[in-house]
């Protein structure tokens, strides 16, 4: 056997072994996480979490104030961001893929993506908070809407390329016009992959912390209307954990094994609805 | 049809072959018809590139004309504008005439969509939407007609008998158009199109992603619809064009080289590179 080939062999061994360590590395700090939350959180569980609001000092409780708060802002926050988004991905990828602004959109639209979640706080407090003299539910959900917003718009986009231009054209061979062509014929064939990118975008704004510390504030008490400061669920986790008593940093384990379950349920299933439409093609 | 396109149609009607051919042959003379439409000095470029030169010829009422020619030659954008589906892509841009229904079809002032309702088109690979056979065919009629669920009913089943896929679909009209066969498929498309009553149907290399059988049937869907409908194919395949076409046109990098009767231009063309081509020569 000749050196060269030994030598390939050896390298294609270290690669594997590194590659597979790292790996390890990855997924283990993940299930560690996921072990911890979950171990911790199942033993403060209890009928009180969903039941009662967040405690006061010292005493007992639990979190459905903030689970409400946090379902609203995201869902007012999704009402926001979903036409902006889809309308958005909608101009980029069927009235204008090569122009000057729409590369422009694109370029900052990609800036947006990867901004740290903290500057769209400030963006609504300034927008919100300040003329409004208070803290609102509804700042917070604008921040987390400028947060879903780019996220929407860049799946949707790269939804409607995977779109063959022969389905657009032989619609058009009919008369179709573009909007048309758009609403039955190019959202119908990818609809999976736009559904999946809005649920990806729920996750990541339901699990945000840094747009609500000052928009939405938070709230021992219930808050509906939305209007001055929001019970939600990140703030609260982070409130709780931070405070000296026992019972309430059981409550804030809870409060992340909740967040996580959420969110790990989400992303199962737009996986498995993209594997279900992927093999529909096949 | 208008008093002045009737004028223009019987002009300079030179191309038409009214003589009988050899008696003993077994093709038949053509039956004159009208010139449905007029193709005058059509250029075409994509960007800076052009892609067509100075092209004129007519097509003939309820007759198939075939245009041949080797890959890049354009017979497929030359295809593209009679529907003027080029709009699609706003750096394409086609100067000339092409004169139908008595007017310049590519003047800005021609509403596309009324445009694309009279010329229909069915594209080399199958396009099913996604959605059950009914809709695809429906999909058409919807964006021009308000009909009663049974006569939307009525129309879908006149289309798919038209385009002899009834039989094979019947019973399962809900079932996806992209759970049938490649020939199936281009069926469907050729029912799709014919569902909009076109007057002119542009068929973009229909065959060419099918097997031999399915071919076959296209084919003799193709004869049958001329006599219906004026029939524009594309095709690389000149056995094809021999058998199904009345008419073809010979294009050589965006020239056109011949038009002339099918047999004519097969058997005895006056062009040295028709010959050539034709031959087999090149191409």
């Amino acid at each position: 056997m000749s050196f060269h080939y030994q030598r390939r062999i050896w390298t294609n061994r270290l690669f594997t072994f590194f590659a597979a360590a790292s790996a390890t590395i990855g997924i283990s700090l993940l299930l560690i996480i996921l072990f911890r939350i979950f171990s911790e959180g199942i033993s403060a569980f209890s009928f009180d979490t969903f039941t009662r609001t967040t405690p006061s000092p010292g005493g007992e409780g639990g979190l459905i104030n903030a689970i409400v708060g946090s379902l609203m802002m995201s869902a007012l926050a999704m009402i926001i961001a979903i036409p902006v988004g889809l309308l958005g991905g909608v101009y980029l990828a069927e009235y204008d893929r090569k122009s000057k602004l729409s590369s422009v959109v694109r370029f900052l639209n990609d800036i947006l993506l990867s901004a740290p979640s903290i500057c769209f706080g400030m963006f609504a407090y300034e927008i919100m908070v300040r003329p409004m003299h208070r803290f609102s539910g509804y700042a917070g959900a604008v921040a987390l809407a400028f947060i879903a917003i780019p996220v929407i718009l860049r799946t949707t986009e790269d939804m409607l390329i995977l779109v063959p231009n022969q389905l657009r054209e032989a619609a058009a061979a009919l008369g179709a016009p573009i909007w048309h062509i758009v609403a039955t014929i190019s959202f119908q064939t990818v609809r999976h992959g736009i559904i999946t990118g809005l649920l990806l975008a729920f996750a990541r704004i339901a699990g945000e912390t840094a747009p609500l510390l000052f928009t939405a504030l938070n709230n021992q008490f219930w808050n509906i209307p939305m209007d001055g400061p929001t019970p939600n669920l990140p703030v609260t986790i982070y409130q709780l954990a931070l405070s000296p008593y026992p019972n309430w940093h059981r409550l804030a384990w809870a409060g992340a094994m909740i967040i996580t379950l959420v969110v790990l349920s989400l992303n199962i299933v737009t996986r498995l609805m993209t594997d279900r439409a992927i093999k529909k093609r096949a | 049809m208008s008093p002045q396109f009737l004028t223009l149609a019987s002009k300079n009607d030179k191309v038409e072959d009214k003589s009988p051919r050899d008696p003993s042959s077994p093709t038949p003379a053509l039956v004159p018809s009208l010139r449905i439409m007029d193709i005058k000095n059509l250029s075409f470029s994509y960007g800076e590139t052009p892609a067509l030169e100075n092209i004129s010829f007519p097509l003939y009422e309820n007759k198939i004309t075939a245009i041949i020619g080797p890959s890049g030659c354009g017979k497929s954008t030359l295809l593209r504008t009679i529907n003027r589906i080029f709009d699609l892509y706003p750096e394409q841009k086609a100067q000339g005439e092409i004169f139908f229904a008595g007017r310049n079809i590519l003047s800005s002032e021609t509403d596309t969509a009324w445009l694309r309702k009279k010329i229909g088109m069915v594209f080399q690979k199958p396009t099913p939407f996604p959605m059950t056979i009914f809709d695809n065919v429906a999909y058409g009629i919807k964006l021009y007609e308000k009909l009663t669920p049974k006569g939307l009913a009525m129309r879908v089943e006149k289309a798919l008998r038209d385009a002899a896929l009834w039989d094979e679909v019947k019973d399962h009209l809900r079932a996806s158009g992209q759970s049938l066969s490649g020939g199936q498929q281009q069926r469907l498309c050729i029912a799709r199109a014919l569902a909009v009553e076109p007057e002119i149907l542009l068929l973009d290399e229909p065959t060419s992603a099918l097997d031999p059988i399915a071919t076959e049937k296209i084919e003799a869907l193709i004869t049958e619809l001329k006599n219906h409908y004026t029939i524009v194919i594309v095709t690389h395949n000149l056995q094809q064009a021999a058998r199904v076409s009345d008419y073809v046109a010979f294009l050589y990098m965006g020239k056109l080289i011949e038009f002339d009767v099918a047999w004519k231009l097969f058997e005895n063309p006056t062009n040295e590179q028709t010959k050539n081509y034709v031959a087999g020569r090149f191409g």
